[in-house]
């Protein structure tokens, strides 16, 4: 089960890593061609909306969005100007996501090792990762009321099952041979932790760490559907009720463009904690 | 003879248009009703609608409020569907493809706002501090900026959350609450449980703020299947007679349909103001084709505090507010 939703995450997470290796003579190339992409889409967009192919209400035109943008970051949406949005939501995101790390590495580490843990957890983490957040949330709000600690949650719960999944993945993938060989030279089980298991498995709990903080994303909206009266969720959320859709869309655009460079952060981070990798 | 053969040719092409319209039929008629207490509940219960539209496949979508009905109809999920006057001044000044055809209900004590008994509020100004929820974009969350406007009281001196109203029944009850404007069958959640009412709709309408919702038609169903429109305007009228001439009996269905003991059923039932459908064409409502009634200044002014409250772009002049009151098939179903 685990093990084979596993396989397809990290092959292509594995790709990734490798082709960040041979990055260097490509970069003008790779980043013309995104750069394209992103031309490509603002183009279309333009020309839908200018040659009225599309009706306004729903696809806005470009400087509609970009005068949302730019009205929400000086006057605000509702009370809070677009960096307030924002912070609220990243502070729900981040912490969210600290907590999924700090309970999710750990506890992969002990499964990945442990056949006995793995057997005894695993119906739980199965059980709950499929659950559609929603249907989670609904519950999670009867328990803990309306304010932070349910919209925490959720964005814990949202981000735990990837964390953990990849870490057992990446810990039960270490070669035995460098286990057997530092047990040959004496190594403690700490030794094996933290200078075996953790450097060679720590290339793939980071790629599960990027799909996780992916996830905590995803749930982001329905987060804060419920009772909130700030963040970027909250914000796309209540414009879609008065049909604001500029707000919509600069929004989306907003959380879009934060979720890449808070992966690009962990890249970076990943880099300096992780040179070999 | 030529103006019998003109008339023959009149008679012709009416008889024609006759049959082609009879032939054009939809397959499914598709109708959100809001999950509040009103004569839908009536028609949709006596299976009213079926009986006008024999043949069709009918369903019904039950919808939380207004800002999902709104998202339904904008994603055309819907043929008829029913809105509250802010959604209604937002769909008509959005260019939602819709017309007013209805009055569905008025609103009186069925929504109102409830306060924590042991929190000593008697006043909206005793609000300060405190928590407050309402479903934003709602006929309640206009009432209450209203009212605290009235009363002098800044907004942001207390905590406004937008829940929907089963949350803030799940809310009130974990005490995250003080206070919430919102409507049956779950206001009477929050009042059974340490709650009394501060103000009702009903009292706002008498200070000049009327709220109802209006049932609405999709104008591209309105453009191919008009007589279908009639239908759906008689089976709710039909609806609406059977509660004013029914009350025990109408209260047992709203009972059954909610899933409620049948003395709140009858106290939402009084609680809700319901217009007999030859009244809806007087000034007070919808008012006729000629001259529309009073319904078009009650959405020029929600439009307008909309705006001011940022929530619009701009406000419409007042000829649009009247074109999207269509009494029309009314008037028909009536016999004007």
């Amino acid at each position: 089960m685990s093990v084979e939703a596993s396989h397809m995450v990290i092959p292509i997470s594995a790709d990734r890593t490798r082709r960040g290796g041979l990055r260097v003579p490509n970069i003008p190339r790779s980043i013309l061609l995104s750069a394209l992409t992103v031309a490509m889409l603002l183009a279309t967009w333009t020309v839908v909306t200018e040659m009225g192919w599309a009706n306004e209400l729903f696809l806005p035109k470009p400087q509609a969005v970009w005068a949302a943008f730019v009205k929400t970051m000086t006057k605000g949406y509702q009370g809070a100007t677009l960096l307030q949005h924002l912070g609220a939501s990243l502070y729900r995101i981040l912490t969210a996501f600290a907590l999924a790390c700090v309970v999710g590495i750990p506890l992969g580490v002990v499964m990945g090792v442990s056949r006995n843990a793995r057997a005894l957890l695993n119906p739980l983490i199965e059980f709950y990762r499929p659950l559609p957040p929603l249907g989670l949330y609904t519950l999670l709000v009867m328990w803990l009321g309306i304010g932070e600690s349910s919209k925490l949650s959720l964005l814990f719960l949202a981000g735990l099952p990837g964390i953990v999944i990849s870490t057992i993945q990446a810990v039960t993938s270490v070669d035995p041979v460098y286990v057997r060989a530092a047990q040959s030279l004496g190594a403690t089980r700490r030794d094996l932790l933290f200078h075996v298991y953790l450097p060679a498995a720590g290339p793939l709990i980071l790629a599960g760490m990027r799909i996780s903080l992916g996830f905590t994303y995803t749930v982001l909206v329905a987060a804060e559907i419920v009772a909130a009266s700030a963040g970027i969720g909250w914000m796309i959320w209540d414009a879609a009720k008065f049909l604001l859709s500029d707000v919509v869309i600069m929004g989306l655009i907003v959380l879009g463009l934060t979720g890449i460079v808070l992966d690009l952060a962990m890249r970076a981070i990943a880099k300096l904690l992780m040179p070999w990798a | 003879m030529i103006k019998r053969l003109v008339a023959t040719l009149a008679v012709t092409t009416l008889a024609l248009t006759a049959t082609a319209r009879a032939e054009e039929k939809p397959t499914k008629v598709t109708v959100g009703y809001l999950n509040l207490v009103n004569a839908q509940l009536v028609t949709k219960h006596l299976g009213l609608l079926a009986k006008e539209m024999p043949g069709i496949d009918i369903k019904y979508v039950k919808i939380g409020g207004g800002g999902d009905m709104l998202r339904a109809i904008a994603g055309n999920d819907l043929d008829f569907g029913g809105l509250g006057n802010p959604p209604t001044a937002i769909g008509a000044t959005r260019a939602l493809p819709i017309k007013g055809i209805l009055v569905i209900n008025m609103l009186d004590y069925v929504e109102a706002m409830v306060v924590r008994t042991d929190k000593n509020i008697t006043s909206l100004k005793d609000l300060k501090g405190k928590t407050v929820a309402a479903p934003f974009g709602s006929t309640t969350h206009y009432l209450l900026l209203q009212a605290l406007k009235d009363e002098g009281v800044d907004p942001a001196s207390l905590k406004i959350l937008d829940l929907a109203p089963s949350d803030i029944a799940a809310a009130w009850l974990r005490g995250d609450i003080d206070a919430a404007w919102f409507w049956e069958p779950n206001l009477d959640k929050a009042v059974k449980n340490g709650g009394k009412i501060l103000v009702t709709s009903g009292e706002m309408a008498k200070r000049g703020y009327p709220t109802w919702d209006i049932g609405v038609v999709m104008n591209a169903f309105a453009e191919k299947y008009p007589s279908y429109v009639e239908k759906f305007v008689k089976a709710e009228c039909e609806g609406i007679d059977f509660w004013l001439k029914n009350p025990e009996k109408t209260a047992e269905i709203i009972a059954e349909e909610l899933s409620l003991p049948l003395p709140d059923a009858t106290r939402m039932m009084n609680g809700t103001g319901m217009v007999p459908c030859s009244k809806q064409l007087t000034d007070d409502y919808l008012g006729t084709s000629a001259k529309k009634g009073k319904f078009v200044d009650t959405l020029l002014s929600t439009a307008d505090f909309l705006v001011k409250q940022e929530r619009l772009p701009k406000l419409l002049p007042r000829t649009e507010f009247e074109a999207f009151i269509q009494p029309a098939y009314l008037e028909k179903v009536v016999g004007h």
